[in-house]
């Protein structure tokens, strides 16, 4: 009996895997899904750009870095020109009859700025390259705040709500009622296919935005990364997307069986989840996300550019043990399914109430 | 020792079933034991016949009452669809998809391997003779290449019972023909052929049994002359073609139970109404004796049409 299900499930994965990933009206969830990574690669090609801005600058207009940073508030014009020299550029602005002025040096790894009011340093500044464990950083915030609560979460909705709802629209759902299959093993078979075909996508999509964030950096650098914690952090990044469908995909399997417009259960969804910080510890574990971030291997701290709705949403539930946090987004999905499958058992055809 | 099978396992059984989708009535209060052979659903748009045959498939479930095809409920899939094929209404396929690959999917979902799927596809299309256009997208085929294709698909895997909705709708009238030959072939070998049908006169002409439904209701079911015979209040119609259908008509006035008997419009025949088709058929045979030459004796309202107008149009078959 067991093999007969398994041959009917590879059947019904065979028949939805090329619906799934090649389906028209379902291009925005690739968008959605790569548009991090190609975030961060335009963001390494930035860098690298302005790296090689700053060494040709840096070779043109010499300067040690210890010299920069020796110069300090109140000196003139002449004594900083004097210490370091000519700026490469410079720019001055007149307000009422005040003259301010901006010289702009660099050692090549790093961005100085130092602003004179009338011939006297007044503030210096400085911006640096970024560094591997920043961007690891800022990596962390985006995979959370947008990745996992955003992107995989609406890639889930398109394609996972559609395996019935879908079909139900196009009325070519009776097909597969109409074969000797039992409506559990149909739930399994398209569950395993949305399950693939989210895998697929969203993995791909982490394991390129982790290469475009290390792009811009030297091999050493990445070579250090990767024999410290990197592959730790790659393999929980990918573990976590792999999850996240997982989770996200029983969900909306089960709003496919249940409603008809996607909006309602995806905002329903996504309000619950935003709430999770404001739960009680019972009811934080029957969510998605608190599980997922626990998982996390970088704490994503808020900026203070962040407006406060989105701190909120990056408010990071009590870290569970992998072990239960895994454990328990297994049990809440494997309950979902069980539920949907009992509910698949009584669909019925009615493409004109659909 | 395992005695003989119970009867229901070679029938088609609904007891007592109904079905209301919310306040509006699909079907109900439904008894009937389908036999082996051709069995035709009539009646009108909306009178609960594709309802009947989604109940009987399992895509929507009895309100009241069960449902038994040859022994297996609708509830257990797994069993049913090896007993069943269905051919529904429903006029949309799975996107992208030839006709070989539509049924070959079909069939990898009864656990068939690659080869006994291809095998049985190819058999299918050849039996509903869509061979030429099997490799092409089922999008692009016209209605009637639409209704083989789902015929094929409800045929592929060798059911016992078909259930065909409104399966001559768009067929051109050679394809029409050769469907209609292949329903009596499927028959033949000792299936259940139920079909839907609003075309009196194919029903009439392919037909083993009729089921008649009026909103919902079963009004009238078994072999078409047994139906027409049980509707006493109607008096039955004959047309004879004669040598001399005035002399007919005189002497058949002088019959109590003819109610009617009129000259037909070309003047070669009589068009008889009697209260008694027994005592009408042992007169005409005395009155064949006595002169008048009776070339051929017709039920002129034994047929699904007039059945169907009797009962549920509330007056007399158009003729």
């Amino acid at each position: 009996m067991m093999s007969q299900w398994w041959l009917q499930i590879r059947a019904v994965i065979r028949l939805e895997m090329k619906k799934t990933f090649f389906a028209k009206r379902g291009w925005w969830v690739y968008a959605l899904a790569f548009a991090p990574a190609a975030l961060f690669l335009a963001h390494s090609l930035d860098t690298m750009r302005d790296r090689d801005r700053r060494q040709a600058l840096a070779a043109a207009h010499p300067v040690a870095r210890e010299a920069l940073e020796s110069i300090g508030p109140g000196m003139t014009r002449d004594q900083v020109v004097a210490r370091v020299g000519e700026p490469y550029a410079q720019r001055t602005m007149r307000f009422r009859r005040v003259e301010s002025t901006l010289y702009f040096y660099t050692d090549g790894e790093s961005d100085f700025s130092f602003s004179f009011l009338d011939d006297r340093l007044v503030r210096s500044g400085r911006k640096d390259r970024p560094n591997l464990a920043q961007e690891t950083v800022r990596f962390a915030g985006v995979f959370q705040f947008f990745y996992l609560r955003l992107a995989i979460f609406f890639g889930c909705v398109g394609i996972f709500m559609n395996l019935f709802r879908g079909e139900m629209l196009d009325k070519s759902l009776h097909f597969y009622l109409l074969a000797p299959i039992r409506r559990e093993v149909l739930l399994v078979g398209k569950y395993l296919a949305g399950l693939s075909a989210t895998v697929v996508i969203f993995t791909t999509s982490t394991a390129l935005q982790i290469w475009a964030m290390l792009w811009q950096f030297d091999s050493r650098v990445v070579g250090d990364y990767l024999h410290g914690p990197g592959w730790g952090h790659i393999a929980s990044y990918l573990g976590v997307t792999a999850l996240a469908c997982l989770g996200y995909g029983s969900v909306f399997l089960a709003a496919g069986l249940l409603v008809r417009n996607p909006i309602i259960p995806a905002a329903t969804i996504l309000l619950w989840e935003a709430a999770n910080p404001f739960l009680s510890a019972a009811l934080k574990k029957i969510s998605v996300i608190f599980y997922l971030q626990s998982l996390c291997p970088v704490v994503a701290p808020p900026s203070q550019d962040m407006p406060p709705w989105a701190v909120l949403l990056l408010s990071s539930a009590e870290p569970t043990p992998a072990v239960l946090a895994v454990t328990g987004l297994v049990v809440v999905t494997l309950i979902i399914l069980v539920l949907a499958s009992l509910r698949a058992r009584r669909l019925e055809i009615n493409y004109g109430t659909d | 020792m395992s005695g003989p099978p119970p009867i229901t396992a070679s029938l088609v059984v609904f007891e007592d079933v109904s079905r209301f989708y919310g306040e509006v009535l699909g079907v109900n209060r439904v008894t009937l034991s389908i036999p082996p052979g051709i069995t035709s659903l009539v009646g009108p748009n909306g009178s609960g016949k594709t309802t009947l045959m989604n109940l009987m498939a399992g895509l929507v479930r009895p309100t009241r009452g069960s449902i038994h095809v040859l022994g297996v409920t609708p509830a257990e899939p797994e069993k049913l669809f090896r007993l069943l094929g269905y051919s529904t209404q429903f006029d949309s396929f799975p996107r992208g998809l030839t006709g070989f690959q539509f049924l070959y999917s079909f069939l990898r979902l009864f656990g068939h391997t690659h080869a006994e799927c291809e095998k049985l596809a190819w058999k299918s299309i050849e039996r509903v003779k869509m061979v030429e256009a099997a490799s092409r997208k089922v999008a692009g085929y016209s209605k009637g290449m639409r209704q083989r294709i789902k015929l094929a698909q409800a045929i592929a895997h060798d059911p016992r019972v078909l259930v065909l909705d409104e399966p001559l709708n768009g067929l051109d009238p050679m394809v029409r023909a050769e469907t209609i030959a292949l329903f009596r072939e499927l028959a033949a070998e000792g299936r259940h052929v139920i079909v839907s049908s609003h075309i009196l006169h194919e029903v009439d002409m392919i037909s083993d049994q009729v089921i008649l439904l009026s909103n919902g209701y079963v009004v009238a079911e078994g072999q078409i002359h047994s139906v027409r015979g049980e509707i006493s209040e109607q008096p039955m119609q004959v047309l004879i073609r004669c040598s001399r259908p005035s002399a007919l008509a005189s002497k058949v006035f002088e019959q109590d139970h003819v109610v009617e008997a009129r000259l037909h419009a070309d003047g070669g025949g009589l068009l008889i109404k009697t209260r008694d088709a027994d005592r009408f058929y042992r007169m005409l045979n005395h009155i064949a004796l006595n002169g008048i030459e009776i070339e051929s004796v017709t039920p002129a309202d034994d047929n699904v049409n007039s059945v169907y107008e009797y009962l549920i149009g509330g007056g007399e078959p158009t003729k």
